[in-house]
Formats: structure tokens, sequence, C-alpha cells
């Protein structure tokens, strides 16, 4: 049908296709006769703008204090998850490409160094090039020392039945929280675990939101652990609440935060 | 607020596309009240609005970067992710929770038979918005009304005439007429 030669008709499949009260059959032919005619599908367009200007002119209200600070919780997680996700494929990308860690090369160099040793006896410059592997060996185990996390406190979170739930550690280097779940706990989907430090005599603070990973990091600095005896987990909305309110929900799991000195 | 809106709305969004958190924040500053409001009203439940408009400004964060391609106005494309995000949650609710839509009923009722003038609000909507404003003005509020709930809960006209228990012809009538007449008078700021 050539619609485009009805104004009127057109106009009115376009207004109710857009306002959603076209439905069925005849939802399914207009559309696919916008798909073959840009006249018709024009006019769709154009509707589905008018309608969607409802969206805009809807009296305003305000929302409650607490849905940013989930928004933000929520963004920071996301931004926290981006980073850890990196960093474990550049980990697991750098053997690949790094020359420094080439199978093949280490292959070739040990056997490489096999034969210096056979060979030292009869060929003493060999063992000049054996000596600068050994060099260039060390150099790597430094590198990695410093990319190693420094653990300085330790925390076992137990359920209500001292039954261990999550494992937690703060590295100052790098001013991150890791948490493992040891138990096998995995929060509704509408709901979110939220960290707190409990610094005697003084509320509770935050220190974020769980996402639903098993492994996840959080950014925290020395100063929000340091002093603090003791750390606990809540279950909260998605998202969690604002630090200054404090645990809304049931406390899931607590345990002592150990400054390691060893 | 600069002259233009738009334009600064536009330009927080672009910061979002940077993981600017800062800028999230002015933009939900300046906006979240008015998208409040919508998601209000298509679920009618101040919770369920809250969870709704904190999912919306989630993929807002997440999707600034696609912004720029969709040729909307900035206001525009955060009503359609409210929208959307908002009927995402009606629809959960509603599977979970039968007596909802009883509840929904009790709002829906309330808002027809008022004969308030147009309770719309203009602020910060875009160009197009506004001349629909305009026009919604110079429907009957019956009409507006209906098409409002029509657009905003995504209902049938037996879903309609069900729920706010009238006849289906008049349902059907009253948007007919009030489309008409939008038709009529969008012509004329085309």
């Amino acid at each position: 049908m050539q619609l485009h030669r009805h104004p009127e008709l057109l106009q009115r499949l376009a207004a109710a296709h857009a306002l959603g009260t076209l439905r069925g059959g005849a939802r399914r032919r207009f559309e696919a006769i916008a798909r073959e005619q840009p006249a018709v599908r024009a006019a769709a367009i154009e509707w589905q703008t008018r309608v969607a200007s409802l969206n805009e002119l809807q009296a305003g209200a305000e929302p409650g204090p607490q849905v940013w600070t989930r928004i933000q919780n929520l963004v920071r997680a996301d931004a926290e998850g981006a980073a850890l996700a990196k960093q474990r494929q550049e980990a697991a990308v750098a053997p690949a490409t790094g020359w420094w860690h080439s199978l093949a090369l280490w292959r070739g160099a040990g056997l490489a160094g096999l034969c210096a040793v056979a060979l030292a006896l009869a060929l003493l410059p060999a063992l000049r090039g054996e000596l600068d592997r050994r060099g260039a060996e060390v150099a790597a185990l430094q590198r990695q020392l410093l990319a190693t996390p420094d653990v300085r406190y330790v925390s076992v979170l137990n359920d209500d039945q001292a039954r261990p739930a999550v494992l937690i550690t703060f590295d100052p280097k790098h001013n991150r929280l890791s948490l493992q779940r040891v138990g096998g706990y995995q929060e509704a989907a509408d709901r979110s675990l939220q960290l707190w430090a409990l610094p005697p005599g003084a509320a509770p603070r935050s220190l974020g939101v769980l996402t639903p990973e098993r492994l996840l990091q959080l950014a925290a600095s020395e100063s929000a652990v340091r002093e603090v005896p003791a750390l606990a987990i809540s279950l909260e909305p998605l998202g969690g609440v604002p630090s200054e309110r404090g645990p809304t929900g049931p406390v899931l799991f607590h345990g002592p935060l150990i400054h390691k000195q060893i | 607020m600069s002259a233009d809106p738009d334009e600064l709305l536009m330009d927080l969004i672009d910061r979002i596309a940077q993981r600017d958190e800062a800028a999230l924040k002015a933009l939900y500053d300046l906006t979240a009240r008015k998208l409040y409001g919508l998601s209000l009203r298509v679920l009618g439940s101040a919770e369920a609005a809250e969870d709704a408009l904190q999912e919306a400004y989630l993929q807002v964060w997440r999707s600034a970067g696609d912004y720029r391609a969709t040729l909307s106005p900035p206001m525009a494309w955060l009503g359609l992710i409210v929208r959307s995000r908002s009927l995402d949650l009606l629809r959960r609710r509603a599977a979970d929770r039968a007596h909802l839509t009883q509840e929904l009923d009790e709002v829906l009722a309330d808002t027809l038979p008022g004969d308030a003038p147009n309770p719309m609000d203009t602020s910060l909507a875009s160009q197009q918005a506004w001349a629909m404003h305009q026009c919604l003005g110079q429907l009957e509020n019956k009409q507006r009304e209906v098409i409002s709930l029509a657009y905003l809960r995504d209902l049938s006209h037996g879903e309609l005439a069900e729920r706010l228990a009238l006849p289906l012809g008049t349902v059907k009538t009253w948007i007919r007429r009030g489309l008409d007449k939008l038709r009529d008078c969008m012509a004329r700021f085309a």
C-alpha cells in the first residue's frame, strides 16, 4: 500500500505507533512498510520524537539523598572493576608479548647456559654471557618484588556460625583493599554487601561496596584502616548506603583487623 | 547556568564519557528532580522510582559515549533512558506482585478526574517538548491524561479501559481525537 499517498491515515498510524497503542499485526505491518518507504519511516520517527516529549513534561519531584550515594558507590565499584580487569588483562598479555617472558627465548637461553657450563673449561669467554644472564635475572626479580603487594593488614570475617566468609588484606603501597569471598554466600541481585571499618568509640565508616565477584579490590587509604580493630560487612540496598548513616541492614560477617608486623 | 541549558548538559555528558565523576554529579544535580518526577509518574511508588533513577544514571555513566550519535537533545535522551528503566522495573514488579496493578489503578484513577490546568513543567525541556507542551495545552484534560498514561506506562487501549473503568470505545475516541488535535497543532510548529 502506498501509505504516503494517504497523509491523514499515515499520520494517525504513525502517532498510534509512537504512542504504543498500535499493537499486534497492525503494528508489525506498519513497521514493515516503514522499513520500505522512507516517507513512512520519517513520519514514524517524527511522531516518536513528539510523543517522547511527554518524558520531559512531567512535574518534578525530589528524590531521597541516598539515591546519589548509591549511584556514586556503583560508579566507583564500576571504575574499580574496570581497573582490575585491565590489570588482569595486562598481566595475562605481558608474558605473551614481552621478549623477557618468551618461553622460546628462555629455552634457548637455558640451552645456551648448559652449553656454557659444558664448554666452560674449554671456552672461558662463554662464561661471560652466562654472568650477564644472571645479572638480568636478578634485575627481573627486583622488578617483580616491587610489583608484589605489600600486605600490612589482614582480616578474616566470619559469619554468625564462626565460619570464614571473606578474607581481606590491605596493601598501603597501592592503597588497596583486596577481598576474597571464601564462603558460599551470594547476595541477591538487588542487594549489595557493604564493608565497614569499626573504629573504637566512633560510628562505623564505610570502606566501600562489594561487587558480586569472588575476588575484588577497593581503594582505601591507610588512614581508613589504621587503629581500626575490626571490620564488618552488612547487607544493604543495591549500591549501599551513605557512610554517615551507618549500616541499615543486618551485619552478616565481622572479624578483627590485624596489623601485620612480621 | 549558561544561557543554553542544552549546551551545558551536552558538555557534562561528554565529560561523563571521559569518566568524570564530578560531571555525573553536576548532571544529577541539574536533572534528577525532573527525571525522578518522570520515574515516579511511571511507577507510582517512591521506592521503585528511586531504584529506576539509580539504574538510569548508572546507564548514563556507562553509555554517555554513545550520546552524540543519537542526535537527540540531551533531556530527550535522558528522558528515554529513565522511561525505559522505569518500565523495566514496572514489568518486573508487576510480575513479582500481582497486587501492584491494583495500587497502580488507584493512582491512575486519581489522575483522571482532576480539572486542574495543565500541570506540565517545561523547565530544561527541548524545543520539541516545548512545542508539544503548547499543543497538549489545547487538549481536553481527559484526552491529555489518557495519551500521557498510554505512553508513560506503555498501556494498550484495552489495558487503559480496564484500569480506568471506562468503555473501550471511549478510550479509543479520546486518544484518537487527542492525537488528531496534536497533529494539527504540531504541524504549525514544523
